[in-house]
């Protein structure tokens, strides 16, 4: 399976919209293969979905997204795994080991089905006001 | 900037007379003194104000995060201490021209830029950023801190009033909108004419405005008319415009949507309307790519990408002969579907978030959001007239809703439950006004027949007869049994 992980470095990136490399790993070879960096230089969402895609890419992980390019990129088949932070390295293990994210490296005021912890007008509410949640 | 006059007043003459001596001085900057106070002092200023304000450290770590920055944001400011600035504001130039890094790297402020952040459920927030240096007693650069403000209101405005619609702006996760996503880019980098069909209500225009928006010719501009909304006459001269001189009235030349839509899209809606006479025109445009104004003789080229939408049903048009078949496959080349609402029922939580925050920021209402009951009815709901008259619902409940959460009350009448209007009672009326009411209606019920009506009632053909006295209810001068109910 080929991820897509958004780097800034060596840092998850923090807006996927904007971000401008890709790191991408295979992972059914070993973790020291050598690594394969995708740069985007397309600001339009449709091209961005379409590179990923081009490039044979099953999931994405990467920071906030926007939701039109989330859904043109998921419409593309490739699962995203979105509201990641942390560092590159470590997100890619813990992806390599457990194939999926584990909150502990969701970004802060996000839970993980998608929702915000915030959002004064929202009807799901996620934390905000309401610790523990 | 009125908050933070407020600030800088409270502060005593030395801030006033900086920002009355230096109206465009960052809001950052202006609210540097802050900085040096106790941190409860300082806390409780902060979270008066109603832009958002945050401060980091030399290692980006957020140290000070207000409330109306929590508000904007969606963080919670327990949730945003020490962690990267970056990983909670997530800003467009965060990774490429961080404000907060051009100043420290500058020493110069940045006044009111406009960029925009991604909330937790993946929406833009435009808004306008000012940043100032953090020293300390000598000098060092301790950190920064930034103030930024909430655009979206403005935003939102400024839609309403140009039309500037996008991808963004198509609300829904389900598979009919799911598939509408996966073709709208490849569509839009096509040049071919499109047909959006779909029920009355479910944005045609607004998909219209998303190809265009993702195309090519986004630049350009995009022209929409409604041919069905108009006479042949005036269609024509919209469309095509018209010479100086062509007819009564017309005193100089204007342009038509053609000529002004020049390198960008038409969208002709309720095309299915167009007389047979403008059909034939309209064809010659798509075509040769050529018209003629009115009143004129000189042909001129035309370079639009023509984009149509209709709520009829074609084959029955082309079979009656009201729509010429080779008009219509010229203008079919590409063929959108909009579904009802009801084929994608699951994208009602979503569009009901939608615009309950549009909605309540142009209303200036504080809604946070609907109940579940109210919710309930909302989904259970047909909508004949789609995403439109979704939001007219939603428009109605937010003019009666005083605040806080939507309940069914809210809701227009239609809409609530009957079992629940019903079975509330009215807790104005006394018990002879119950009883009173029973009576008629179960005598009118029965056609006038008081046995039966004393039936239904469970009491006495006589305690009806007195109490119908007692009341005033006339009761008919036969007592109805010939006439059965």
């Amino acid at each position: 399976m080929r991820i897509a992980v958004a780097d800034w470095d060596g840092f998850i990136s923090p807006v996927f919209d904007t971000a401008r490399r890709v790191r991408l790993v295979d992972t059914d070879l070993p973790a020291d293969s050598e690594t394969l960096w995708l740069e985007l230089t397309e600001a339009d969402p449709a091209k961005r979905a379409l590179r990923l895609s081009e490039w044979g890419v099953s999931v994405l992980i990467c920071g906030a997204i926007s939701r039109p390019l989330e859904t043109m990129i998921a419409a593309q088949g490739i699962r995203v795994e979105p509201r990641v932070c942390g560092s590159t390295d470590e997100v890619v293990r813990a992806f390599r080991e457990h194939q999926a994210i584990s909150d502990a490296f969701l970004m802060p005021g996000c839970c993980r089905r998608g929702g915000g912890s915030g959002g004064q007008r929202r009807r799901r509410r996620c934390g905000f006001g309401e610790k523990g949640e | 900037m009125g908050e933070a006059l407020i600030a800088r007043q409270s502060f005593g003459n030395s801030c006033a007379s900086v920002a009355a001596s230096q109206p465009a001085l960052a809001r950052g900057a202006i609210l540097l003194p802050l900085m040096d106070m106790k941190d409860e002092t300082r806390g409780a200023i902060l979270d008066c104000i109603t832009d958002g304000v945050f401060a980091v450290d030399n290692e980006w770590r957020i140290t000070s995060f207000n409330r109306a920055a929590e508000r904007i944001t969606g963080v919670v400011r327990e949730q945003a201490l020490g962690r990267r600035c970056c990983d909670v504001f997530r800003a467009s130039i965060c990774e490429s021209a961080c404000a907060l890094r051009q100043t420290l790297d500058t020493g110069r402020p940045v006044v009111n830029k406009t960029v925009y952040i991604l909330n937790a459920l993946g929406e833009r927030v435009p808004i306008s950023i000012s940043t100032a240096v953090l020293r300390d007693d000598t000098g060092a650069v301790v950190g920064g801190v930034e103030s930024f403000r909430d655009l979206t209101l403005v935003e939102e405005l400024r839609k309403e009033l140009h039309g500037k619609y996008s991808c963004e702006d198509i609300i829904g996760r389900s598979p009919a909108l799911q598939r509408l996503f996966e073709v709208l880019p490849i569509i839009a980098a096509s040049d071919s004419t499109v047909l959006v069909e779909g029920p009355s209500g479910t944005g045609k225009e607004l998909v219209a405005r998303a190809l265009h928006s993702l195309s090519p010719r986004r630049k350009k501009r995009f022209v929409a008319i409604n041919c069905g909304a108009l006479p042949d006459t005036l269609l024509e001269s919209e469309l095509f415009g018209y010479k100086a001189g062509a007819f009564t009235g017309a005193t100089k030349d204007k342009l038509g949507r053609f000529a002004i839509a020049d390198g960008g899209t038409v969208f002709l809606d309720e095309i299915g309307d167009v007389s047979p006479a403008m059909q034939v025109r309209l064809l010659r445009v798509l075509q040769e790519k050529v018209f003629e104004p009115l009143g004129s003789n000189e042909p001129m080229k035309v370079n639009v990408r023509i984009v149509s939408a209709t709520n009829r049903d074609w084959a029955a048009l082309v079979r009656e002969g009201s729509f010429r078949e080779d008009l219509y496959y010229r203008i079919n080349v590409i063929r959108l579907e909009m579904p009802a609402l009801v084929q994608h029922r699951e994208d009602l939580p979503l569009l009901v978030d939608h615009f309950l925050g549009k909605l309540s920021r142009l209303h200036g209402k504080d809604i946070s959001g609907i109940s579940e009951h109210a919710l309930r009815v909302l989904m259970e709901y047909d909508y004949p007239g789609n995403v439109r008259e979704l939001e007219n619902i939603l428009e109605h409940a937010i003019v009666l809703c005083r605040g806080g959460l939507i309940q069914v009350e809210c809701l227009p009448q239609f809409l609530r439950p009957v079992s629940e209007e019903s079975s509330r009672p009215d807790t104005s009326l006394t018990l002879r006004d119950i009883e009173m009411r029973a009576i008629e209606e179960a005598l009118r019920g029965n056609g006038g027949n008081r046995t039966a009506a004393a039936r239904q009632l469970g009491i006495d053909p006589s305690t009806l007869f007195r109490k119908a006295k007692s009341f005033g209810i006339a009761l008919p001068e036969a007592d109805g049994r010939s006439r059965r109910p």
